[in-house]
Protein backbone atom coordinates (compact mmCIF):
# COMPACT_ATOMS: atom_id res chain seq x y z
CA UNK A 1 0.00 0.00 0.00
CA UNK A 2 2.87 2.70 0.87
CA UNK A 3 4.83 1.52 -1.59
CA UNK A 4 7.84 3.91 -2.68
CA UNK A 5 7.26 5.86 -5.86
CA UNK A 6 9.55 5.77 -8.33
CA UNK A 7 12.12 8.95 -8.60
CA UNK A 8 10.22 12.22 -9.71
CA UNK A 9 7.38 10.82 -7.53
CA UNK A 10 4.93 10.86 -5.19
CA UNK A 11 2.94 8.50 -4.05
CA UNK A 12 -0.93 9.03 -3.20
CA UNK A 13 -3.18 6.37 -1.76
CA UNK A 14 -6.86 6.32 -2.29
CA UNK A 15 -9.44 4.60 0.55
CA UNK A 16 -13.28 4.13 0.40
CA UNK A 17 -14.74 5.83 -2.16
CA UNK A 18 -11.63 7.61 -3.80
CA UNK A 19 -10.65 3.71 -4.30
CA UNK A 20 -13.65 2.89 -5.85
CA UNK A 21 -13.81 5.80 -8.21
CA UNK A 22 -9.77 5.35 -8.99
CA UNK A 23 -10.01 1.80 -9.63
CA UNK A 24 -6.80 2.00 -7.43
CA UNK A 25 -5.54 1.89 -4.19
CA UNK A 26 -2.45 3.61 -4.42
CA UNK A 27 -0.10 5.24 -7.76
CA UNK A 28 2.94 7.52 -8.30
CA UNK A 29 2.18 11.15 -9.67
CA UNK A 30 4.85 13.05 -11.41
CA UNK A 31 6.27 16.04 -8.37
CA UNK A 32 7.25 18.32 -7.71
CA UNK A 33 3.74 19.53 -7.30
CA UNK A 34 2.07 22.28 -5.82
CA UNK A 35 -0.55 21.08 -3.04
CA UNK A 36 -3.18 23.62 -4.49
CA UNK A 37 -3.00 22.45 -7.60
CA UNK A 38 -3.69 18.36 -6.55
CA UNK A 39 -7.53 18.49 -6.61
CA UNK A 40 -7.37 19.87 -10.22
CA UNK A 41 -4.41 17.09 -11.13
CA UNK A 42 -6.62 14.53 -10.01
CA UNK A 43 -10.03 15.89 -11.48
CA UNK A 44 -7.78 15.81 -15.08
CA UNK A 45 -7.32 11.87 -14.44
CA UNK A 46 -10.59 11.07 -12.88
CA UNK A 47 -13.59 13.44 -14.29
CA UNK A 48 -16.04 14.04 -11.39
CA UNK A 49 -13.88 12.96 -8.46
CA UNK A 50 -13.67 16.43 -7.00
CA UNK A 51 -17.23 16.52 -6.60
CA UNK A 52 -17.91 12.90 -5.83
CA UNK A 53 -15.33 12.78 -3.26
CA UNK A 54 -12.26 15.18 -2.89
CA UNK A 55 -14.41 18.24 -1.73
CA UNK A 56 -15.43 16.36 1.59
CA UNK A 57 -12.02 14.36 2.11
CA UNK A 58 -9.17 15.54 3.90
CA UNK A 59 -5.89 15.49 3.07
CA UNK A 60 -2.52 14.16 5.03
CA UNK A 61 1.20 14.17 3.62
CA UNK A 62 3.55 11.90 5.22
CA UNK A 63 0.73 10.89 7.87
CA UNK A 64 0.05 14.56 9.21
CA UNK A 65 -3.13 16.44 8.14
CA UNK A 66 -2.38 19.84 5.93
CA UNK A 67 -5.23 22.25 4.70
CA UNK A 68 -5.63 22.06 0.54
CA UNK A 69 -5.60 26.04 -0.54
CA UNK A 70 -8.91 26.32 -2.51
CA UNK A 71 -9.45 27.30 -5.55
CA UNK A 72 -7.87 30.34 -7.07
CA UNK A 73 -5.34 30.48 -3.84
CA UNK A 74 -1.52 29.59 -4.56
CA UNK A 75 -0.56 28.03 -1.02
CA UNK A 76 3.38 27.64 -0.20
CA UNK A 77 2.84 23.83 -0.31
CA UNK A 78 4.85 21.59 -2.81
CA UNK A 79 3.94 17.86 -3.10
CA UNK A 80 8.14 16.44 -3.34
CA UNK A 81 9.45 13.42 -4.19
CA UNK A 82 8.93 10.84 -2.02
CA UNK A 83 5.96 12.12 0.08
CA UNK A 84 3.23 9.83 0.72
CA UNK A 85 -0.34 12.01 -0.19
CA UNK A 86 -4.02 10.60 1.05
CA UNK A 87 -7.16 11.46 0.02
CA UNK A 88 -9.41 10.57 3.70
CA UNK A 89 -12.76 10.28 2.92
CA UNK A 90 -15.24 10.61 6.23
CA UNK A 91 -14.61 7.46 8.09
CA UNK A 92 -16.71 5.24 9.33
CA UNK A 93 -14.59 2.87 12.22
CA UNK A 94 -16.71 1.18 14.95
CA UNK B 1 -5.04 -4.32 -0.23
CA UNK B 2 -6.36 -7.31 1.65
CA UNK B 3 -4.02 -9.78 0.26
CA UNK B 4 -3.58 -13.46 1.81
CA UNK B 5 -0.55 -12.23 3.31
CA UNK B 6 -2.21 -9.52 4.86
CA UNK B 7 -4.69 -12.08 7.12
CA UNK B 8 -2.55 -13.43 9.13
CA UNK B 9 -0.88 -9.91 9.90
CA UNK B 10 -1.69 -7.53 13.26
CA UNK B 11 -0.73 -4.24 13.59
CA UNK B 12 -0.15 -2.63 16.89
CA UNK B 13 1.26 -0.21 19.45
CA UNK B 14 1.50 0.66 22.92
CA UNK B 15 2.04 3.13 25.18
CA UNK B 16 1.94 3.31 28.94
CA UNK B 17 -0.91 1.34 29.90
CA UNK B 18 -2.55 2.52 26.72
CA UNK B 19 -2.66 -0.23 23.76
CA UNK B 20 -4.03 -0.19 20.36
CA UNK B 21 -4.46 -2.51 17.12
CA UNK B 22 -5.60 -3.40 14.11
CA UNK B 23 -6.36 -7.37 12.87
CA UNK B 24 -8.04 -9.23 10.48
CA UNK B 25 -8.89 -12.01 12.87
CA UNK B 26 -11.45 -12.73 15.31
CA UNK B 27 -11.93 -10.13 17.77
CA UNK B 28 -11.09 -11.79 21.09
CA UNK B 29 -13.16 -10.41 24.62
CA UNK B 30 -10.75 -11.87 26.90
CA UNK B 31 -7.46 -10.71 25.18
CA UNK B 32 -8.49 -7.29 25.53
CA UNK B 33 -10.17 -7.62 29.31
CA UNK B 34 -6.52 -9.33 29.93
CA UNK B 35 -4.60 -5.65 28.50
CA UNK B 36 -6.07 -3.73 30.84
CA UNK B 37 -6.79 -5.83 33.94
CA UNK B 38 -5.05 -4.56 36.80
CA UNK B 39 -4.65 -4.74 40.92
CA UNK B 40 -5.05 -1.14 41.46
CA UNK B 41 -8.35 -0.99 38.76
CA UNK B 42 -11.52 -1.49 40.56
CA UNK B 43 -13.75 -2.15 37.33
CA UNK B 44 -13.30 -2.81 33.71
CA UNK B 45 -15.67 -1.06 31.40
CA UNK B 46 -16.04 -3.42 27.88
CA UNK B 47 -17.71 -1.69 25.06
CA UNK B 48 -17.93 -4.65 21.75
CA UNK B 49 -19.23 -2.93 18.44
CA UNK B 50 -21.43 -5.61 16.39
CA UNK B 51 -22.27 -5.63 12.79
CA UNK B 52 -25.78 -4.94 12.09
CA UNK B 53 -27.95 -6.86 9.31
CA UNK B 54 -29.57 -3.67 8.50
CA UNK B 55 -28.99 -0.10 7.53
CA UNK B 56 -32.37 1.77 7.97
CA UNK B 57 -34.22 -1.34 7.72
CA UNK B 58 -32.48 -1.82 4.16
CA UNK B 59 -30.90 -5.48 4.99
CA UNK B 60 -27.39 -5.44 4.77
CA UNK B 61 -25.69 -9.25 3.76
CA UNK B 62 -21.71 -7.86 4.16
CA UNK B 63 -19.89 -5.82 5.91
CA UNK B 64 -15.76 -5.25 4.97
CA UNK B 65 -13.34 -2.55 6.65
CA UNK B 66 -10.13 -0.87 4.92
CA UNK B 67 -8.08 1.54 6.49
CA UNK B 68 -5.21 3.07 6.29
CA UNK B 69 -2.91 1.12 8.92
CA UNK B 70 -0.20 3.45 10.65
CA UNK B 71 -2.16 6.66 10.40
CA UNK B 72 -4.92 4.79 12.09
CA UNK B 73 -2.84 3.39 14.95
CA UNK B 74 -1.35 6.62 15.37
CA UNK B 75 -5.02 8.19 15.95
CA UNK B 76 -6.05 5.24 17.72
CA UNK B 77 -2.99 5.36 20.50
CA UNK B 78 -3.55 9.31 20.33
CA UNK B 79 -7.17 9.10 21.04
CA UNK B 80 -6.32 6.18 24.22
CA UNK B 81 -3.26 8.55 25.87
CA UNK B 82 -5.33 11.66 25.86
CA UNK B 83 -8.50 9.67 27.10
CA UNK B 84 -6.28 7.80 29.83
CA UNK B 85 -5.37 11.19 31.17
CA UNK B 86 -8.62 13.03 31.20
CA UNK B 87 -10.68 9.94 33.16
CA UNK B 88 -7.19 8.75 35.21
CA UNK B 89 -7.73 5.61 34.05
CA UNK B 90 -5.18 2.84 34.59
CA UNK B 91 -5.53 0.97 31.22
CA UNK B 92 -7.06 1.38 27.83
CA UNK B 93 -6.84 -1.09 24.85
CA UNK B 94 -8.65 -0.49 21.62
CA UNK B 95 -8.84 -3.03 18.74
CA UNK B 96 -10.95 -2.58 15.39
CA UNK B 97 -11.34 -5.63 13.11
CA UNK B 98 -10.63 -5.29 9.30
CA UNK B 99 -11.71 -6.79 6.54
CA UNK B 100 -14.66 -8.66 5.63
CA UNK B 101 -16.49 -8.92 9.20
CA UNK B 102 -19.43 -11.09 9.31
CA UNK B 103 -22.81 -9.71 10.51
CA UNK B 104 -23.65 -9.96 14.41
CA UNK B 105 -19.39 -10.05 14.84
CA UNK B 106 -17.57 -7.87 16.66
CA UNK B 107 -15.87 -5.12 14.73
CA UNK B 108 -14.24 -3.09 17.77
CA UNK B 109 -13.86 -3.28 20.82
CA UNK B 110 -12.64 -0.57 23.91
CA UNK B 111 -11.70 -1.96 27.49
CA UNK B 112 -10.64 0.71 29.90
CA UNK B 113 -9.85 0.23 33.62
CA UNK B 114 -10.33 2.42 36.50
CA UNK B 115 -9.76 2.45 40.22
CA UNK B 116 -13.80 3.41 40.12
CA UNK B 117 -16.49 2.94 37.79
CA UNK B 118 -17.82 6.23 36.77
CA UNK B 119 -14.42 6.78 35.49
CA UNK B 120 -14.33 3.94 33.39
CA UNK B 121 -17.85 4.38 31.77
CA UNK B 122 -17.48 7.62 31.41
CA UNK B 123 -14.38 7.06 29.34
CA UNK B 124 -15.33 3.73 27.62
CA UNK B 125 -18.02 6.30 26.27
CA UNK B 126 -15.61 8.83 24.93
CA UNK B 127 -13.85 6.31 23.58
CA UNK B 128 -16.02 4.91 20.82
CA UNK B 129 -16.95 8.47 19.90
CA UNK B 130 -13.64 10.00 19.20
CA UNK B 131 -13.20 6.61 17.38
CA UNK B 132 -16.05 6.75 15.12
CA UNK B 133 -14.67 10.29 14.63
CA UNK B 134 -11.20 10.57 13.99
CA UNK B 135 -9.50 7.43 13.28
CA UNK B 136 -9.21 6.68 9.50
CA UNK B 137 -11.11 3.29 9.01
CA UNK B 138 -13.76 2.63 6.23
CA UNK B 139 -17.28 0.63 6.05
CA UNK B 140 -18.34 -0.85 3.39
CA UNK B 141 -21.64 -2.30 3.49
CA UNK B 142 -23.15 -4.40 0.78
CA UNK B 143 -27.03 -4.85 0.24
CA UNK B 144 -28.88 -7.69 -1.30
CA UNK B 145 -29.39 -6.98 -5.11
CA UNK B 146 -27.86 -3.37 -4.65
CA UNK B 147 -24.73 -1.33 -5.17
CA UNK B 148 -22.66 -1.11 -2.14
CA UNK B 149 -22.23 1.82 -0.10
CA UNK B 150 -19.24 3.67 1.34
CA UNK B 151 -20.67 4.55 5.36
CA UNK B 152 -19.88 8.16 6.84
CA UNK B 153 -20.05 8.18 10.48
CA UNK B 154 -20.41 12.22 10.49
CA UNK B 155 -23.55 12.62 8.31
CA UNK B 156 -24.96 9.32 10.22
CA UNK B 157 -26.77 9.53 6.77
CA UNK B 158 -26.54 7.09 3.66
CA UNK B 159 -23.37 6.97 2.05
CA UNK B 160 -22.26 7.41 -1.46
CA UNK B 161 -23.58 4.57 -4.02
CA UNK B 162 -20.96 3.27 -5.37
CA UNK B 163 -20.54 1.87 -9.06
CA UNK B 164 -18.06 -0.61 -9.92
Amino acid sequence: MSSTPPPGHFQILYFALASSLTGKDAEPLPAPLPLSQLFSKLEELYPGIKSQVLESSLVTVNMEYVDVPSRGEEGEAVLQEGDEVAIIPPVSSG
Amino acid sequence: MADSQEQEQQWELSEEGCHVSLTHDNLNVNTIMDRVRSPSAGAIVLFAGTTRDNFAGKPVHSLTYTSYHPLALRTLLSIATSIKATHGLTGIAITHRLGPVPIGEESILIAVSSPHRQAAWRAGEQALEECKDRVEIWKREEFTGEEGVWRANRDGKMGVKVTE
